[in-house]
């Protein structure tokens, strides 16, 4: 029986308030305010208390999928990777840089959304860089 | 200038076997009842849960009434027993959050007591009128 | 004269955690790591240096999921006295097996038991520490009485203003174990609102907490908006006690009243409907 809890940070808003996901057997059955972290003080709202309920979601994506003849199917990551970056040289090269727009998320971390616009502005060559809090 | 008399909204939650029968009864025997009160029928008053009178309240009733067989003579033995420590308490709660606990009534009227039935409606509409609307007391 | 020196509270507890994880499969307690201070599952080997006792948090929950996951499991647990009497209203709802639980028990200190305005900071089975006194009762509380309607309700309409319908009072509770809770269910709290409806939605857990509440004041402490639901609750609390004679977590034989027939947990007073 391996029972722990893990600290880690809601991911859910800018607060990063500090939580315990509680495992047992490699599998989260709750979640634990951090008592002792300064920001949560051991109080969470309720986006918190539920940050488990998306991990074992029956509609959690667990593969990429690209639609083929209108039917969403089951890929892999090279070959979902490899038609991203094919689809986006063609349409930069037909329709300009500015064409492409890149949309990146107030829960992504800092490094991610810096990585996203690099990708935008150095690869793609576009100044249109906003995220989903814009939307 | 007339001014509008308040008429109290009360619902009254009344066992099938005894209160129910009993307000059939008072009507058979062409005895006045208060058109204020709007009759729900539950089948044992034991099946009254808090959140369902503390609803009642929130969708507009200025008083609760919850009637039901006496002692002994419940329909099925015992579901009164629970009614009969659950509303006082209730009472008590409703109280502690500065609500007027006598917006909130239990009594037993049995499937012979026609006149008993109007008698507590009666009194309790006009005490409930007393009282005010409870909106004046529960914030929107 | 050579004195042996008198071990503190925790080296006292990590002492007899040691000795007892000889006979049981494990000890639930609080384990500090470099990250904080959570609740844990000390088994045989594990390094009883880390354990803790503050702050709190309901260790009973964790010794519930564990009795339901594992039906052969026996554990102890470090408990204080809020933590025993949560473990006997758990244990009348098939929520513990006592067969499978031991009850290492901690006083708590004078500082802790004037914080939670506790009547009863000590446990029953009280294995490390000395029983210290009452705290004092929580002012508001002895005040309610003489306190008039119109200003109570101005009270909790202020404070329940504030409610950000997180949950966590639920949540944390360790009697708060319903599958389906009533506080979710949109035939009672209408869904959609904030402040959440008064005063539908905090009475209904106030009074589902009437034979419940062990005054652990987890809820008071998991509030994000400071309200003093342990108020509420401690004057449901001496109601009980009153009309039934029930103390919650004081005899694990007397059965949960407001469930039973009036043979099974009678009324000791009258509230005139006695015929």
């Amino acid at each position: 029986m391996d029972y722990k809890n893990v600290l880690t940070t809601c991911v859910y808003c800018g607060c990063g308030c500090g939580l315990y996901l509680e495992v047992l057997d490699g599998r989260v059955i709750g979640v634990w305010p951090a008592k002792t972290h300064e920001i949560t003080d051991g109080k969470l709202c309720i986006k918190g208390w539920n940050i488990d309920g998306f991990i074992y979601h029956e509609d959690r994506l667990k593969t990429p999928l690209i639609r083929k003849d209108g039917h969403l199917v089951e890929a892999s990551w090279d070959e979902a990777l490899s038609l991203v970056a094919e689809k986006l040289g063609t349409i930069k090269a037909e329709s300009g840089p500015d064409s492409i727009a890149f949309l990146s998320s107030a829960k992504g971390t800092n490094e991610e959304n810096y990585l996203l616009q690099k990708l935008s502005r150095a690869v793609i060559g576009t100044n249109n860089v906003d995220h989903c809090a814009r939307l | 200038m007339a001014v509008e008399e308040f008429e109290p909204r009360i619902v009254a939650f009344m066992c099938n076997w005894c209160t129910y029968a009993g307000a059939d009864n008072a009507g058979v025997a062409r005895l006045e009842s208060p058109a204020n009160i709007l009759p729900i029928r539950v089948m044992c008053s034991g099946r009254i849960s808090p959140e369902l009178v503390l609803r009642t309240f929130r969708e507009g009733a200025d008083g609760v009434l919850v009637m039901g067989c006496h002692l002994g003579d419940c329909h099925y033995s015992s579901g009164n027993h629970r009614t009969i420590k659950r509303i006082p308490l209730l009472k008590s709660l409703l109280g502690f959050a500065g609500i007027n606990p006598e917006r909130l009534q239990l009594e037993w009227v049995s499937a012979a007591e026609g006149p008993r039935f109007t008698q507590v409606t009666k009194a309790f509409v006009e005490r409930v009128r007393t009282l005010g609307p409870l909106s004046e007391e529960v914030a929107a | 004269m050579n004195e042996q020196p008198v071990p503190s509270i925790i080296e006292a507890i990590r002492q007899t955690v040691a000795e007892r994880l000889q006979e049981l499969d494990g000890v639930v307690a609080l384990r500090r790591s470099s990250e904080g201070v959570a609740p844990h599952v000390f088994q045989q080997g594990d390094d009883l240096s880390e354990l803790e006792i503050v702050p709190r948090y309901p260790l009973t929950t964790v010794v519930s999921r564990l009795h339901k996951s594992f039906p052969e499991i026996r554990l102890g647990i470090v408990a204080r006295g809020c933590d025993e009497r949560a473990f006997v209203e758990m244990a009348k709802r098939n929520q513990i097996d006592p067969d499978r639980l031991f009850i290492l028990g901690i006083a708590c200190t004078a500082e802790e038991a004037e914080e939670c305005h506790c009547a009863a900071p000590f446990p029953k089975h009280l294995v490390v520490g000395k029983p210290v006194a009452p705290g004092s009762p929580n002012p508001v509380v002895a005040e309610y009485d003489n306190t008039p309607l119109a200003k109570r309700n101005a009270f909790w309409r202020r404070q329940f203003a504030k409610c950000i319908k997180c949950y966590g009072c639920r949540n944390i509770c360790p009697e708060c174990f319903c599958e389906d809770c009533a506080m979710e269910d949109p035939a009672w709290v209408e869904p959609g609102l904030l402040a959440p409806p008064f005063p539908v939605f905090h009475l209904i857990r106030a009074m589902h907490m009437a034979s419940r509440c062990v005054a652990c004041r987890q809820c008071d402490l998991t509030c994000p908006a400071h309200i003093p639901l342990t108020v509420l609750y401690d004057l449901m609390r001496r109601d009980m006690e009153a009309t039934l004679g029930y103390i919650p977590g004081e005899d694990i034989k007397a059965p949960p009243p407001l469930s039973v027939t009036l043979n099974e947990a009678p009324l000791l007073v009258n509230t005139g409907h006695m015929d």
